[in-house]
């Protein structure tokens, strides 16, 4: 934590979220009267060691559903709990949703009926944030990370690589569709061989997720297919047991020394070096950032 | 339906659409381009792009003579805001000589091509993740005319998107080459194979590890053995049966004719033959494989008996019924649903 006392101080208190994606885990975060930034640290086990945060950050968001997978999304029950949990907390509560295909949209509507008016949804698909512009316009949605493209590859050799295919989160006609869309905040990862100044410029606040970044995630989902049939596994649309929130597999390329890589259900994630902290808290201290979402692979 | 064929030089033109693709796509890295940018990352594909605009120009004069449409991949998962006036001015110029859509999945050169070149038709790229009818609707919004669905959906999502948007193109994949992860959230590149090559055939080693810390038990571990095991059998498929030919020449890997029948009836506008990057033989042999598909359907013949004959274009029936050769593996249990009916029988 040495290097977020030596940063300079930003001008307001960040926000800092929690993103939970297991609803089950809900009973552990029930047993507190309120939460405080060691309780979202302490959820991170190591990779707390990978975040910075200024002082002053203290609990203001809670998050629960996942970015990746149709088959996570909460149960209306969970949503309830968590939404009363965070009125008991003082804190917005925020519901994260997917990629969607069409059969996850009927669930999607029940599930965002559930949430308080200024609650935030995650939206990562298009057609979703259309649905909560039109459906519910009471609610506040916030562009996930899944439509902030940009290199993450934790393999690339160097920053030459890295600037081989550039963002586009700075671009006109970018804002503009958010701006129709009602979407009024953009939620990123923070890149391999990225820099503080890549938050700089950007239109909209920003929210960064750490410690982890996602790589890539598939639809195909090879710990989903584990109770599937031989010749019906690695398809999609057939039904899930939700494996991944059992078991996760973490990895390494012999002969490597690269970011330390995870892989969870259908998505890959690297969790963040020293220097990308550093990063990071830099981005924060200098306002171009002012949220951090805290969140586990 | 139409088939939709990659195309990286000009000699392919011919040959692909006597074999019976209508619609060629094809990329190109201008010159000007790698000197402004520094960087040839134009669309998804560094190699397979034709050389440079006066092959673009013989391919349209070729395809147009042939009675095809050319459309041109512009489908970078994202591109810096730099980057959109150069794109716009390339698709401006394939519009002057008489392409007819770009390929496209940044969403801010989707909206910069329908308000600066209004005459060029805009198709989403499967890049863009489009795989539901709200999303499709937006997309259509912006000024799309057709969906490049991705890979992984079923026949059943194509056709309700096909339904409910009756008057945007759509078109799903049909032969060759299978990511692993969905194409519009893999941020990764393809990188030299001594350094790894794709990150879904790299050489990770992974452990399991148990919610909350520690190895999983004995008889889990053993079943995410087995499991581990399937799913490379599952790779191999994905990769083209090992980057292999049938002996009659036909390509190996992912393939959805099956189901071609289906997405007819669906309304499905065109199949999509993936693999730029390939040698010209196995595109010519990917067409021919699909238009010998369309043909039986275009005549009406019965579901069942296209579907019995697709199998057994590659002379392998094993690989079919392994069901991990399939875009759309669903098909293979409608396959024995149909066989299981008197009608069928």
């Amino acid at each position: 934590m040495t290097h977020a006392q030596t940063v300079p101080k930003a001008s307001g208190p960040i926000e800092l979220g929690f993103a939970l994606v297991d609803e089950r885990e809900l009973a552990a975060f029930a047993r507190h009267d309120r939460l405080t930034r060691e309780d979202y640290l302490d959820r991170l086990g190591d990779a707390r060691d990978c975040v910075h945060l200024p002082d002053d950050a203290e609990p203001t968001h809670f998050f629960l559903g996942s970015e990746f997978c149709e088959h996570l999304l909460p149960s209306t029950d969970a949503i309830d709990r968590a939404v009363a949990l965070c009125e008991r907390w003082g804190l917005i509560f925020g519901l994260v949703t997917p990629i969607a295909c069409d059969g996850l949209f009927d669930p999607l509507r029940a599930a965002l009926a559930r949430l308080p008016g200024g609650s935030e949804v995650t939206v990562n698909d298009w057609g979703v944030a259309r649905l909560v512009q039109r459906e519910f316009p009471d609610l506040r949605p916030v562009a996930g990370r899944l439509l902030g493209k940009m290199l993450k590859d934790p393999r690339l050799p160097s920053a030459t690589w890295a600037r081989m295919y550039p963002n586009g989160l700075r671009a006109g006609p970018f804002r503009d569709i958010l701006d129709g869309l009602g979407i009024g905040r953009l939620e990123l990862d923070f890149p391999p061989f990225g820099a503080a100044d890549m938050y700089a410029g950007i239109d909209f606040p920003v929210g960064v997720r750490a410690p982890y970044g996602y790589v890539a995630k598939g639809r195909i989902c090879k710990l989903g297919s584990l109770s599937v049939d031989t010749p019906k596994k690695f398809s999609p649309g057939h039904k899930c047991r939700r494996e991944c929130l059992g078991f996760s597999e973490v990895g390494a390329r012999p002969g490597t020394n690269e970011l330390h890589t995870t892989q969870r259900g259908n998505t890959m994630y690297y969790r963040h070096a020293k220097g990308m902290a550093h990063a990071v808290a830099e981005a924060v201290a200098k306002g171009w950032v002012s949220r951090i979402v805290l969140s586990g692979a | 339906m139409q088939i939709t064929a990659p195309i990286s030089t000009p000699a392919e033109v011919e040959p692909l659409v006597r074999a019976g693709a209508r619609e060629l796509y094809c990329g190109v890295v201008p010159p000007d381009w790698i000197q402004r940018f520094n960087t040839s990352g134009v669309n998804r594909r560094l190699f397979g792009n034709l050389n440079g605009y006066a092959d673009l120009e013989r391919v349209v004069e070729k395809a147009s003579a042939l009675d095809a449409e050319v459309f041109l991949v512009l489908n970078a998962q994202q591109y810096g805001e730099q980057h959109l006036d150069a794109l716009t001015e390339i698709a401006a110029r394939f519009r002057s000589i008489g392409g007819k859509a770009a390929i496209v999945a940044d969403l801010s050169l989707i909206a910069s091509l329908a308000a600066n070149v209004p005459e060029l038709d805009i198709h989403v790229s499967s890049v863009a993740t489009c795989r539901n009818v709200e999303s499709a609707r937006f997309f259509a919004s912006l000024g799309a005319k057709r969906i490049v669905l991705p890979r992984d959906v079923t026949v059943a999502e194509i056709s309700a998107i096909a339904t409910a948007l009756p008057d945007l193109n759509i078109e799903a994949f049909v032969l060759n080459d299978g990511c692993v992860f969905e194409e519009g959230t893999c941020h990764t590149v393809h990188l030299p194979m001594n350094k790894g090559g794709p990150i879904c055939i790299d050489n990770y080693q992974f452990q399991y590890e148990a919610t909350g810390g520690g190895k999983p038990q004995e008889r889990a571990l053993r079943r995410l053995e087995q499991n581990d095991l399937d799913y490379k059998r599952w790779l191999w498929y994905r990769f083209g049966n090992g980057f292999s030919l049938a002996p009659n020449g036909y390509p190996w890997g992912p393939c959805g004719i099956c189901a071609m029948p289906a997405m007819h009836a669906a309304g499905v506008h065109s199949v999509k033959i993936a693999g730029r990057e390939g040698a010209s033989e196995r595109k010519i042999k990917s067409v021919e494989l699909v238009a010998q598909v369309l043909r039986r359907i275009e005549a009406g013949e019965a579901e069942h008996e296209i579907r019995e004959f697709a199998a057994g274009l590659r002379d392998a029936p094993a690989h079919c019924a392994s069901g991990y050769m399939c875009y759309y593996p669903e098909m293979r249990s409608r396959a024995t649903d149909l066989e299981a009916t008197p009608a069928a029988a």
